[in-house]
């Protein structure tokens, strides 16, 4: 997990991920100084000096690659699991340094390493033992090493450790490890037939793995107990290059078991298990996102698109449209809840499992899904704020033709009749009667001009019988033949005002633009939405992006939280279908 | 006209209407009796002066709709001698349908404007006290309009008979429309019966009740 930093990137990790690195950080630093202890207890006459500190060396290695392990992929118990089986060998080797105390608990913890070594096989790749036959397989191995262990060190005065022997039975102590090697024999026969079932289950990609480390591991157990009675006792090689093969081999088991966990098939697991990590630490932002999936897939070529419902079409985090993917890339989708709300350009080279691409975009599903809600937001509140601007200009422009019009018409009416009036004042007492007469027709005119210049602003009819009888005046006058049907009861105020521009306006359109014969209006309430549906039989073409008109239709509709369609075609006429909520 | 003086309740919020209208009608020789800012106080003048005639204005308080013609509507009803003119800035055809449901007559319709056509307007104000029906010329033109453009009979009438027919839904007597049109009352009969045969209605020498039927006929239109 990496976030940019001016160019820079440095490792982002949790508090929680931090005092896990603390702790671990001090298991290595212990295992250190328990090993060099372990180095300075150990006689310096010993012959096999050489090889007692190789035991050390087994040790750190096996808690060392524990720990790195247990680091990376902090929920998976392998990483425990290995260090725990390094403490295991040390505590079989402490024997070596001849102290006391220190002979008898290696002579108890002689052989805890195998029942370690098959608690691993049986525990990977999870950490866990899932299945009631691979728990009874590891119980038996531990009880095999602790409890029939213990007449070899309590009956042999002659065993490992002299200072334990409570009787000195040795037929005993033989017996009960004849019994242990035949008990040992019967758990790793299940353990291989447990592994081998396993084996048959994986698919192939996991079988490349699986096989040599299960292999590897079996060798190990069985070559451990058996290999200095065996092999090397009977070609007669000197027993000392027996035991460090034996180590050799012990200590290729940590190895194994860490690359097949990092790397391999089963990095799946921990991949998104790191993903998962990342979604519950980091603040999240768009190219974090991104370079996590990144990160956690190791392609650095990973590209992150977003499903953009609107357009139709995957966006990235700009909001551009995504290229067509080139031929050696790959694509998968990202899923939520059955809708697809991503997808995952990556390199095929680089990730040749598409399955895991695909689980690793649903790990991120929701993350994926909250910045694309993010750009949608950012992208609506855009066309808001455009919307809003057009509302504001359509409301100005219709403030100054209001202007004009009173300025152009009502005013020049009322100077010109002021004038007439005072040249009555000094006309011919004959024509004073027909005179006045005409001015009073004048001023009828001139108050009949802003009597529908009020009713062009709120209709009479809107004010005092609401939408249905506003719509009805407004078919009335209509220079076609013009049907309104429906029914609707009373509205509020702004759904009122809203559907009658509505209807006015798109009679305007009809009568201006459509050349129709005739054109039906229809108002009806449907649960708690006005259903306005205006139609004609006209020539269509009719378009939201042309002209001010039908924009300023959709923005007014939209404003009042409602649904604006058109559809406008040669053969069918247009059609306006508008939805305002109107309950309360 | 001090002999059809008329005792008559104004209802109208606008005080300079009101003032001006009850000056017009008491130069007139008419006998205002209430002049009210509302409908409710309206219905209370004419309970208590039974008025010949009561003009008002539709849209007054409290709510700024259509209480005047509710309460024009009301006063018909209960008092069939009142005769009742409604006045509007602006006219529609529900407004003429629902005035003239009630069948009876004694009703106008008019435009607020036509009050400056002083004689026209107080000829109508007799007209409707004396049970006749009076329509403003735009909501008729409206209907007509509006009929002839419909798939109806009214878009086969010849331009001097949708006249005749405009004037018979006003109100018009033949008189008063062979007057207005310059023709002969003989003309004008034979005018209105092809226009009866034409729409199919009966012919009726009564002027209320074939505005009646004109206007119904408009409407359905």
């Amino acid at each position: 997990m990496t976030r940019s930093h001016g160019g820079r990137s440095v490792p982002v990790r949790s508090a929680l991920a931090r005092s896990l690195d603390r702790a671990l950080a001090m298991v290595a630093v212990l295992a250190g100084i328990l090993g060099a202890v372990y180095l300075a207890l150990i006689p310096v006459e010993d012959p096999a000096r050489p090889l007692i500190a190789a035991s050390a060396v087994m040790f750190w290695v096996y808690v060392g690659i524990g720990v790195v392990a247990w680091q990376r992929r902090p929920s998976n118990p392998l990483g425990m699991l290995i260090v725990l089986a390094g403490v295991m060998i040390h505590l079989g080797t402490v024997g070596n340094t001849g102290v006391p105390f220190l002979v008898a608990v290696g002579a108890v913890c002689a052989t805890l390493i195998l029942p370690a070594m098959l608690h691993l096989l049986l525990a990977f790749p999870t950490g866990y033992l899932i299945t009631w036959p691979a728990r009874a397989v590891v119980i038996a191995g531990y009880t095999l090493s602790t409890a029939l262990q213990a007449p070899q060190y309590l009956f042999d005065a002659d065993g490992p450790a002299p200072d334990l022997v409570i009787v000195d039975a040795p037929d005993l102590a033989a017996a009960a490890l004849s019994v242990q090697v035949a008990a040992g024999a019967v758990v790793m026969g299940a353990t291989v037939v447990i592994l081998v079932g396993r084996l048959r289950r994986a698919d192939a990609a996991h079988r490349r793995v699986l096989v040599p480390l299960f292999s590897y591991g079996i060798f190990a157990a069985v070559a451990t107990p058996l290999s200095g009675r065996l092999v090397w006792a009977p070609l007669g090689v000197d027993p000392l290059i027996g035991i460090a093969a034996q180590y050799l081999v012990i200590t290729g088991v940590p190895v194994a078991f860490a690359l097949g966990m990092l790397r391999g098939g089963f990095a799946r697991t921990g991949q998104l298990e790191e993903l998962g990590t990342w979604l519950g630490t980091a603040a999240a932002s768009r190219e974090l996102l991104s370079a996590a999936l990144a990160r956690a897939l190791g392609d650095p070529s990973l590209e992150l698109y977003f499903w953009a419902a609107a357009r139709g079409c995957f966006v990235d985090a700009d909001g551009h449209p995504a290229p067509a993917p080139a031929a050696h890339r790959g694509w998968a989708q990202i899923v939520l809840d059955g809708r697809v709300i991503g997808a995952i350009e990556y390199d095929r080279a680089l990730l040749v499992d598409e399955e895991l691409v695909r689980t690793a975009g649903n790990v991120v599903a929701i993350a994926v899904d909250r910045e694309r809600l993010t750009a949608e937001l950012r992208a609506n509140r855009r066309a808001l704020l455009r919307s809003r601007e057009r509302l504001v200009e359509a409301a100005d422009r219709e403030r100054r033709r209001i202007a004009r019009d009173l300025h152009d018409g009502l005013q020049a009416q009322l100077v010109m009749l002021a004038v007439d009036a005072q040249r009555l004042a000094s006309a011919d007492p004959d024509a004073v009667h027909a005179r006045a007469t005409r001015l009073r027709h004048d001023i009828d005119t001139a108050a009949a001009d802003l009597r529908r210049l009020v009713h062009d602003l709120v209709p009479a009819a809107l004010i005092e019988r609401g939408l249905f009888a506003a719509a009805e005046e407004l078919a009335d006058r209509m220079p076609i033949p013009t049907r309104l049907v429906g029914a609707v009861g009373v509205l509020g105020d702004a759904i009122a005002d809203t559907a009658y521009f509505v209807i006015a306006e798109g009679l305007t359109n009809v009568v201006k633009h459509s050349q129709a014969g005739s054109a039906v209006v229809r108002l009806e309430v449907h649960g708690d939405e006005l259903v306005l549906d205006l139609r004609d039989d006209g020539i269509g073409g009719a378009q939201v992006e042309r002209g001010t008109g039908l924009r300023g239709l959709a923005d007014r509709v939209d404003a009042a939280g409602g649904t604006f369609a058109l559809t406008s075609t040669p053969t069918e006429g247009t059609r306006l279908c508008v939805t305002l909520p109107c309950g309360s | 006209m001090r002999d059809t003086a008329l005792r008559i309740v104004i209802a109208e919020d606008e005080t300079l209407i009101r003032r001006g209208l009850q000056l017009l009608l008491e130069e007139a020789g008419h006998d205002v009796v209430a002049a009210v800012g509302d409908a409710g106080r309206l219905r209370e003048a004419v309970a208590a002066h039974a008025p010949d005639l009561v003009v008002t204005d539709i849209r007054m308080p409290p709510t700024h709709t259509d209480e005047g013609l509710l309460a024009a509507l009301a006063i018909r009803a209960a008092h069939p001698a009142t005769g009742v003119v409604v006045l509007s800035q602006h006219v529609q055809r529900s407004y003429a349908r629902e005035l003239l449901s009630s069948g009876a007559g004694g009703v106008g319709y008019l435009l607020k404007q036509r009050i400056s056509d002083i004689e026209t307007f107080l000829h109508d104000l007799a007209a409707v006290a004396t049970g006749a029906t009076v329509l403003d010329p735009e909501v008729v033109a409206v209907m007509v309009d509006r009929a002839s453009r419909a798939a109806s009979a009214v878009g086969c009438l010849t331009p001097r008979q949708r006249e005749v027919l405009a004037l018979v839904a006003e109100g018009c007597s033949n008189a008063s429309i062979a007057a207005k049109l310059f023709l002969t009352e003989k003309a004008v009969v034979q005018h209105m019966s092809r226009i009866y045969d034409a729409l199919g209605l009966p012919a009726d020498a009564d002027v209320h009740r074939r505005v009646q039927a004109v206007i119904h006929y408009l409407d359905d239109a």
